[in-house]
């Protein structure tokens, strides 16, 4: 993947379709995007010509689209160009993609999180690309001198249909720029489509397997140097003093620098080594001697936080964020009271490409190279943060080794910039997998208080749901009086028809722990808890737990879910070991069955996980099936194999050996079925997760009888 | 300085013959394929082949490789059309695609040693490579896909 | 970096120049071949009468042996199935590596992809040694579970100790893989005694008679 292709070239700055109020309702004079054209896009400047944001087309007829998101896995790279190219008309073979730079003015928000991608910018994109067809189409109409309603486009051609003439998009282009497209253009009904909806290999794929593909890691900047930190192993703190003599005595280390990084509020102080390569800067680093200072920041114990959580959830009520009927009323009349808490751990993201990004500080500019999920983000909290103006902090993506939340923060693109300032050359920093382990943010560990009581007909009259956990809100923009949003986040919302009386709070917890949003965000644990307690309830009441959500779902679509995955799993004729679980976020629904049995020797083992998707209008249900099978895997590990806990506030993983990931030898059979609707699209990065831990320790519920409610849990020990 | 055959072609390095030779390949020579995921052997990510054994770089120092052969992703194939890398591509396997490298390296040398291995064989050969996306039910069809490629002379791209 | 060269180098002597002094004194032990009885009878040396039959000091010597055997140190690679094992508690190598008919591995998986001719430097590294492997496929050698009884007969047993001779199973102490157990790396417990008391405790029981404990 290069982005150096458009070089040497004439850029014509039309800004394309007559009117910029394609450009997602946003005009940006000449002006304005002279100012945030880059020195790098500067020098690309060519005879390509942009009819929408994403749509540049060249006289030869190449078209480029552009990815204005980050891709991380998901899929992005490829569905958004998948969508573009159907609307466009333009074969997907043929077109080359590259990654935006961070511009919200002409992207709209590029943060890639919350599964937003798709279900954000589908209706814009297919309208967008649609219009560009259009004015194409308009451009050689007029050349011909033959009505619009006898031309159609087809594979980057406009085609007079009576007489078979063609012109390729790029003999047009310049002219089409220049016409406005009419309003309500008629979009294809779902019928039509040529490539939306279809199983299409990924455009990235052939990059991924040729070692071609330019990671974060794997991008080189001339004259750049190499860096890695040491810095504080307890998350927050200053350095007392350090000494970097045997550093300075490593062949290829250039600079030792005392540095503070950014995160969110805080300043985390480190020492630098700078190198020619990278492998010096490591060692540079390993041979720092350094006493820090960790005056002021609580040394924090897991077992410390978790029982507090629990002593917290005995006696608060919390802050509500959402309440009806008389939860409490009824809870307290209750002679036959559920009231449970669960448990879950903190993670560490731990995606494969561990930290890393390129920083070069020109001064008066800043530009930065890195797999980073928030572009503008970065753009927003550098310019406050060193005082450079917003449009002269360039962001350029590259393709991320998985990121799952962790790569939204901004403090390691910040990080590189001061050293970059504190040198004067560019530099990529590299954090060891240790850094990447143990530094944070993680996902935040938390408790759940359930208590819940079922009425004469067996079904649940009250539910009162209180989470303590620390809310990822409060690092990013202070603690506004009010509950955790995402404390009902993954709770169906047709619950709430059936369930008279419910009410879900979040209980204040603070600690030092930076945390961040984790593949699912709380959906990721609250989805164990509150779905668990479903279950709970539906074996108190003595009913089978996917009758009993039937019987509390009674929304139309939600009752198709459970269809088709009480059939796809044969829960009808279902033996020992099922479990189920439904949750819904980012605006997809997702149910799972889990089988599980016990060998001869008694071991457990999972046989098969069943996984319908309702994310209403998709693009590529390959990449959907691919997404699902992967949060499966990943809640898989998170449920039975790894945790994040903190002694003395040190955490005590550091690397694969001690944060132990699934292999490919513990992954049961994953079978991922797609409802067909047309409802509006949900997402799908993250939604596939949450369902797995409850519907596996229901499974195990049903062939044992032993019910879990901490995560994560040893197999083995079942 | 250090000899180095990559992928068939010679190079001189000047490097700590200390330096892990992932370094040496990334930093020095410059091909950047071979990723960085643990630094201690555990994921598999930089796995490349020195004399045809799938070696974990980060842990294997460039002087182990001194005047070997080291073939990297790279120079797997010259068309990316090498059996496992068809299959990849045909079962969509990457999704953020970094370990891919070291995932197809180790199963280029299970498909040599046992070209049309059983699930268990599999289990035995990948065991060593961390998908932290979790692609490995595909990585799993893909190498069967590959073997049966092979069967039928590979390449039919 | 010419530093390194040289600091290399010296290691290399220093291993020749213990391999050496090791010869002298394996010299000094009178080279012999042996018939081994089956049943409870002792070990006896065949030709010269080197082997002085001592069962009390012979079962007293091998209590120590099986200490050391038994430590995570030995056992790790001495495992009941085909998958060594891994760290103080002995727990299945992560990753599962599988024996192999050699004992080298196999696959993408073979021991030398990841244990080096040394140590790998920092905690939680792979061990190194040139040789690195377990017992191979015909001569798996198991420690793991067996009781001082157990293991006494078989190691002295060729028919599952590889065709040893006495010679060869004291010249055994001071193999290479046999030593790197005192060499384990970085944050890993020792076996329970130094190398020479080991080979001390090793050449007594296998001097006195190589007696077995009594079986429970």
């Amino acid at each position: 993947m290069s982005n150096d292709t458009l070089s040497r070239r004439n850029f014509l700055r039309t800004t394309g379709l007559g009117s910029a109020g394609l450009f997602l309702g946003l005009y940006l004079p000449d002006a304005a995007r002279a100012m945030i054209m880059t020195e790098h896009e500067a020098l690309a400047a060519d005879v390509y010509t942009e009819l929408t944001a994403w749509v540049l087309i060249e006289p030869t007829g190449k078209v480029t689209l552009m990815c204005h998101r980050a891709e991380m896995g998901q899929g992005v790279y490829h569905s958004i160009a998948q969508i573009i190219a159907e609307e466009l008309e333009v074969d997907l073979a043929s077109v080359d993609i590259k990654f935006a730079q961070g511009n919200e003015k002409k992207y709209g928000s590029q943060l890639t999180g919350g599964s937003s991608t798709i279900r954000g910018s589908y209706k814009n994109s297919l309208k967008l690309s649609a219009s560009a067809r259009v004015v194409l189409t308009m451009a050689a109409a007029a050349r011909w001198a033959v009505p619009i309603a006898e031309c159609y486009a087809e594979s980057g051609h406009v085609i007079h249909k009576p007489t078979g003439k063609k012109f390729h998009f790029g003999e047009l282009v310049v002219e089409a720029a220049k016409l406005k497209a009419p309003e309500n253009i008629a979009l294809k009904p779902r019928s039509a489509y040529k490539l939306i909806g279809k199983p299409l290999h990924r455009k990235d794929t052939p990059m991924k397997t040729n070692g071609s593909a330019i990671f974060g890691l794997d991008k080189r900047i001339p004259g750049m140097v190499f860096a890695a930190v040491e810095r504080n192993p307890r998350l927050r703190g200053k350095i007392k003093s350090f000494d970097d003599s045997a550093t300075r005595k490593i062949p290829g280390v250039t600079n030792v620098i005392k540095i503070a990084m950014g995160v969110y509020e805080m300043d985390r102080e480190g020492v630098a080594v700078v190198a020619t390569s990278t492998w010096a800067a490591l060692q540079g680093k390993k041979a720092l001697k350094i006493e820090w200072d960790d005056t002021g920041f609580e040394h924090v114990n897991s077992l410390e936080i978790f029982s507090k959580q629990r002593e917290l959830l005995k006696t608060e009520e919390g802050r509500i964020l959402t309440t009806q009927g008389d939860p409490n009323g009824v809870i307290t009349q209750s002679k036959d009271l559920l009231d449970v808490v669960y448990e879950t751990p903190y993670q560490s993201h731990c995606a494969m490409e561990p930290l890393n990004c390129i920083a070069h500080h020109r001064g008066d500019t800043v530009e930065i190279w890195g797999p980073v999920q928030a572009p503008n983000w970065i753009q927003d909290y550098i310019s406050k943060k060193m005082g450079i103006a917003f449009e002269k902090v360039i962001v350029n993506m590259t393709f991320l080794g998985g990121g799952f939340g962790r790569k939204a923060l901004t403090d390691y693109p910040h990080e590189a910039l001061v050293i970059s300032k504190a040198i004067g050359l560019p530099v990529q920093v590299v954090w060891t997998r240790e850094d990447d382990a143990t530094q944070g943010p993680f996902r935040p560990g938390i408790s759940y208080r359930c208590q819940g009581v079922i009425d004469g007909n067996k079904n649940i009259s009250a539910i009162k749901f209180r989470m303590a956990g620390q809310n990822n809100d409060h690092f990013r923009s202070g603690d506004n009086g009010k509950a955790n949003r995402s404390t009902s986040e993954g709770w169906l919302k047709p619950y709430f028809e059936s369930i008279k009386n419910i009410s879900f709070a979040d209980v204040t917890f603070k600690t030092p722990i930076p945390t961040i949003f984790w593949r699912s965000v709380y959906a990721s644990t609250n989805g164990f808890a509150y779905e668990s307690f479903v279950n709970e309830l539906a074996h108190k009441s003595g009913k089978d737990p996917l009758e009993f959500r039937r019987e509390h779902l009674k929304e139309e679509r939600t009752q198709k879910l459970l269809d088709k995955v009480a059939e796809v799993s044969g829960w009808k004729n279902k033996g020992k070991g099922f479990g189920m679980a439904v949750t819904e976020c980012f605006g997809t629904t997702v149910a799972q069955v889990v089988k599980v049995s016990k060998s001869k020797g008694g071991k457990l083992k999972i046989d098969q996980v069943w996984a319908v998707v309702d994310c209403g209008w998709y693009v590529n249900p390959d990449i959907i099936h691919a997404q699902v099978e992967g949060a499966i895997v990943m809640g898989l590990g998170a449920a039975t194999i790894h945790e994040i806990t903190f002694k003395d506030g040190l955490v005590e993983q550091h690397n694969f050996y001690d944060y132990k990931m699934p292999r490919i030898t513990d992954i049961p059979p994953i079978e991922v079925h797609i409802m067909e609707n047309n409802e509006d699209a949900g997402g799908i990065g993250e939604p596939g997760l949450p369902p797995f831990a409850p519907a596996l320790t229901d499974a195990i519920f049903d062939l044992t009888g032993k019910r879990i409610r901490k995560l994560p849990f040893d197999m083995a020990s079942i | 300085m250090i000899s180095l055959n990559v992928n068939d072609q010679n190079f001189e390095i000047d490097a700590d013959p200390d330096m892990p030779l992932l370094w040496a390949i990334r930093d020095l020579i410059g091909l950047t394929g071979t990723k960085f995921g643990c630094g201690v052997a555990q994921c598999g990510a930089c796995v490349v082949h020195l004399n045809g054994e799938a070696v974990r770089s980060c842990v294997t120092k460039v002087s182990r490789a001194a005047g070997q052969n080291v073939l990297t992703i790279e120079g797997l194939s010259k068309n990316n059309d090498h059996p496992l890398q068809i299959a990849w591509n045909e079962e969509n396997v990457p999704q953020c695609g970094y370990c891919h490298s070291g995932q197809i390296m180790s199963a280029a040398v299970l498909l040599r040693e046992k070209p049309n291995p059983s699930d268990a064989d599999i289990d035995m050969a990948m065991a060593g490579n961390i998908c932290r996306c979790g692609t490995y039910p595909r990585i799993r069809k893909a190498i069967h896909m590959a073997a049966e490629l092979s069967k039928k002379g590979g390449i039919t791209k | 970096m010419t530093n390194k060269i040289k600091n290399y180098a010296k290691g290399h002597r220093g291993i020749t120049r213990m391999t050496y002094v090791m010869g002298t004194i394996l010299s000094l032990v009178t080279i012999m071949a042996f018939a081994l009885h089956e049943d409870e009878k002792p070990f006896v040396a065949s030709k010269k009468i080197v082997v002085v039959k001592d069962s009390v000091a012979s079962v007293a010597a091998f209590h120590k042996v099986y200490k050391v055997l038994m430590s995570p140190r030995c056992m790790n690679c001495h495992p009941s199935g085909d998958i060594p094992l891994q760290g103080d508690d002995s727990h299945l190598h992560t990753m599962n590596p599988q024996r192999g008919v050699e004992g080298k591995g196999l696959y993408a998986m073979k021991c030398a992809n990841c244990h080096q001719p040394t140590n790998t430097p920092g905690k939680n590294t792979p061990p190194g040694n040139p040789n690195w492997h377990l017992p191979p496929a015909n001569m798996k050698m198991v420690f793991q579970g067996r009781s001082p009884y157990q293991l006494a007969k078989q190691l002295v047993n060729p028919k599952q100790n590889g065709n040893k001779d006495l010679k060869k199973l004291i010249e055994h102490a001071d193999d290479g893989l046999v030593l790197a157990g005192w060499n384990p790396g970085e944050g890993r417990t020792l076996p329970p005694m130094s190398h020479a008391e080991f080979k001390k405790a090793w050449i007594t029981w296998l001097t006195t008679g190589a007696y077995a404990p009594k079986a429970k």
